[in-house]
């Protein structure tokens, strides 16, 4: 199991279960809520690729080798992707 | 010019001495609404924008509560913690626990969040209410909140925290009494205090990831409490979005808005600096006229009116890009224009956040090396500030006007399109952009070398800029830049004209070559002599360290005191005299490198807390103007 946020298509909300980043460069993320446990929605596509996810309500912009280092599974048990809408 | 700028140190003089009234800190998450408030709260002007990060000078102002008294109230940099990672967080860190020098601790807190985005929005909430203050939390774009379908049981979520609080609008002034009147408790001494949310005591040492997601559990089972609902996405900004962020449209939609800003920099404020221009020079040569022919009327007028006034006619420009900024900064766009230029900045060691403080470089380099607090990373940060002065900032322009209009030929150089002139002016620009990329690139490579930085940047719903706001802060500039104008470029003035008025020769001036001006001229004559510039330029060079565009003044000085001995020449003509063609493209080169500026250095030292950075600086950009000018003049 070492699915990563960007092989998530868009509008697919799933759940991050770790960050693969050192503390210090995981911090920024971890003050925005972006923590083991939390729902993420990738929603958007930057100009050049790197991705804008939802969460919490906010819009975040990561770099692609941001967005490498975060290990997520889908929501449902069976694996079954479950579309939701973004909020 | 437009060293639009606060004197180094001058923000924090405000309330120190003031003693008696009672210190509210106001913290909250960048775009949270938290300067907005401030600005209604306390009338003073300063920035407010949607651009994460901004909010970054030390503002304190004085909020008189209603019979109540006085409170200072101190605008604390939008943070999301306090671990003191970057610039912000520690400044915010350091006036909270009263380290802050200048500034005792706080008495209590206001703590803002936007309530559209509570759950995220309240981690910082744990780290305040452990600061053990009275404090306020003010749930903000409430109104936002109830449009878009969201709900929070705000009294059960009171009673769970301990604290007051208030549903604001601060845009629109809605239930902004209620923080007043959390204010008037404090001056009483009956702020309610927070309780702490959790019982993890004090400095226990979790492993941060554990003790974020243990704060983050806490955050989710209070709102939950409270019974928050998420309000639904903003439609208008996703279909903003949809374009602002599109593969193509993206960054069609981005050049423009920059050609946009140079447009309106260079073009539009071409007719109001020139109608400043007329109103200083026609004062001045009424003044002369009014009054006799004295010492005094020759300080006045030669002196201050002309020095001066060179420096005031660029506030047209100063506030047109203050403007701009301004309306890209509060719309959310500047958060959009950084995540697209974040690729290409990335590539030279830069970040997306860089392109804020390089734009506004264009028009000085003070308030843009003051911006490059919003780069969080401390290494992208010095970097930034490193090669912001090579951007052709605009007290690089009237120096080039003067030596591209006296060189430089008015004809086609591809048809109607590009003119000589024009072709030489973007030339110079090419050279500042190329030097800034190539010091970012060996920078990033050598003394600031790190793993690459992670770039996270919030992007903020697109709000209508509030012209008020705006018109706030473009009179708050006006002031700043005027202040400046009337101190520091006034006392140069003074100096300079005193120096060309001594030694006495029969009671009256001496000539300008025998002037103490004219022999610190001759002194660095031999070091510039290779380039070929003479003693008149040297004394312009020593002169434009206060400011670049003081060498122009400065050699319609000289010449223009020769001018009354010896034939009359037109300061162009005066140039092409004693200048080649060459040394004229030295000249150039020499002002598109050279960091001439001492308010920069004097904002570098402040901003890197030491003389390590300004010296290297300075040091390096003379270096590279020098062997530029050295290597221009044996080509052309």
């Amino acid at each position: 199991m070492d699915l990563r946020l960007p092989s998530i298509p868009l509008r697919q909300t799933v759940e991050l279960v770790h960050i693969d980043l050192p503390a210090d460069q995981a911090e920024p993320l971890l003050e925005r809520g972006v923590l083991p446990g939390c729902k993420i929605c990738p929603v958007r596509s930057s100009p050049s690729g790197d991705p804008i996810i939802s969460i919490d309500g906010s819009l975040l912009a990561l770099r692609r080798e941001t967005a490498a280092c975060l290990c997520v599974r889908l929501l449902s048990a069976n694996g079954v992707s479950q579309l939701q809408e973004a909020s | 010019m437009g060293q639009e700028h606060c004197a180094p140190g001058s923000a924090t003089a405000l309330v120190d001495e003031q003693d008696g009234a009672p210190l509210v800190a106001l913290i909250g998450p960048p775009n949270s609404g938290k300067t907005t408030l401030f600005n209604r709260l306390t009338g003073l002007r300063q920035k407010v924008a949607n651009y994460p990060g901004v909010t970054v000078e030390k503002h304190v102002g004085r909020v008189q509560v209603a019979d109540d008294g006085t409170i200072d109230l101190v605008d604390l940099p939008g943070v999301h913690g306090f671990s003191a990672r970057s610039l912000d967080e520690k400044v915010t860190r350091d006036v909270l626990e009263g380290r802050m020098p200048g500034l005792r601790a706080p008495d209590a807190l206001v703590l803002i969040v936007d309530s559209t985005r509570l759950e995220s929005q309240l981690m910082l909430v744990e780290p305040v209410l452990e600061l053990e203050l009275p404090t306020l939390l003010v749930l903000n774009m409430w109104d936002e909140l109830v449009e878009r379908g969201g709900h929070v049981d705000h009294a059960a979520l009171a009673r769970r925290l301990g604290v007051a609080i208030a549903r604001t609008d601060a845009r629109g002034g809605l239930g902004v009494d209620d923080v007043r009147a959390f204010l008037a408790g404090v001056v009483r001494r009956d702020g309610a205090h927070g309780r702490a949310v959790t019982n993890v005591p004090r400095g226990t040492a979790l492993p941060m990831m554990d003790a974020f997601a243990a704060r983050r559990r806490r955050v989710r089972e209070i709102v939950g409490e409270a019974g928050f609902v998420q309000p639904g996405a903003s439609s208008s900004s996703e279909r903003l979005d949809a374009i602002a962020l599109h593969r193509v449209w993206g960054p069609l939609v981005f050049l423009a808005v920059v050609v946009l800003v140079f447009q309106a920099l260079f073009a539009w404020a071409t007719p109001l600096i020139d109608g400043v221009d007329v109103l200083i020079s026609s004062s001045g040569e009424w003044l002369g006229s009014a009054l006799p022919d004295t010492w005094f009327r020759s300080l006045l007028v030669d002196g201050i009116w002309a020095g001066v006034g060179s420096v005031v006619v660029f506030l047209p420009q100063i506030l047109i890009l203050f403007l701009f900024l301004g309306f890209l900064e509060d719309s959310g766009y500047m958060a959009r224009a950084a995540v697209i230029a974040d690729r290409m900045m990335y590539r030279v060691g830069l970040q997306g956040r860089a392109f804020l403080p390089l734009l506004s470089g264009y028009a000085c380099a003070v308030p843009a090396i003051l911006a490059a607090r919003t780069v969080d990373d401390e290494r992208d940060r010095l970097a930034t500030i490193f090669v912001t002065p090579f951007m052709t900032c605009s007290a690089r322009l009237p120096v080039y006007a003067l030596l591209i209009a006296a060189f430089i030929p008015d004809e086609p150089l591809l048809g109607p399109f590009l003119g000589q002139r024009a072709a030489v002016l973007l030339g110079l620009y090419g050279l500042g952009i190329a030097a800034a990329v190539l010091t970012a690139f060996l920078l990033k490579r050598t003394l600031l070398k790190a793993k690459p930085s992670s770039f996270l940047m919030e992007l903020p719903p697109y709000r209508l800029p509030s012209l008020r706001s705006i018109g706030l802060r473009l009179l708050d500039r006006s002031r700043i830049f005027l202040r400046r104008a009337g101190t520091i470029i006034f006392a140069v003035t003074v100096v300079l004209w005193t120096l060309t008025q001594f030694p006495r020769v029969d009671g009256g001036p001496p000539l300008v070559d025998d002037s103490a001006l004219g022999r610190m001229g001759q002194v660095i004559e031999p070091a510039i002599e290779p380039l070929g510039f003479d003693w008149r330029i040297g004394v312009g060079l020593v002169t434009s360290l206060a400011a670049r565009e003081v060498i122009v003044g400065t050699l319609g000085t000289i010449y223009g005191v020769e001018e009354a001995t010896e034939e009359d020449l037109g300061l162009q003509d005066a140039l092409r005299r004693d200048l080649t063609l060459g040394s004229a493209i030295g000249l150039l080169v020499f002002f598109a490198f050279a960091l001439q500026c001492m308010s920069t250095v004097a904002v570098v030292r402040r901003e890197t807390a030491g003389w390590k950075w300004p010296a290297l600086q300075f040091g390096y950009m003379l270096l590279l103007a020098y062997v530029g000018a050295f290597v221009a003049v044996r080509i052309f």
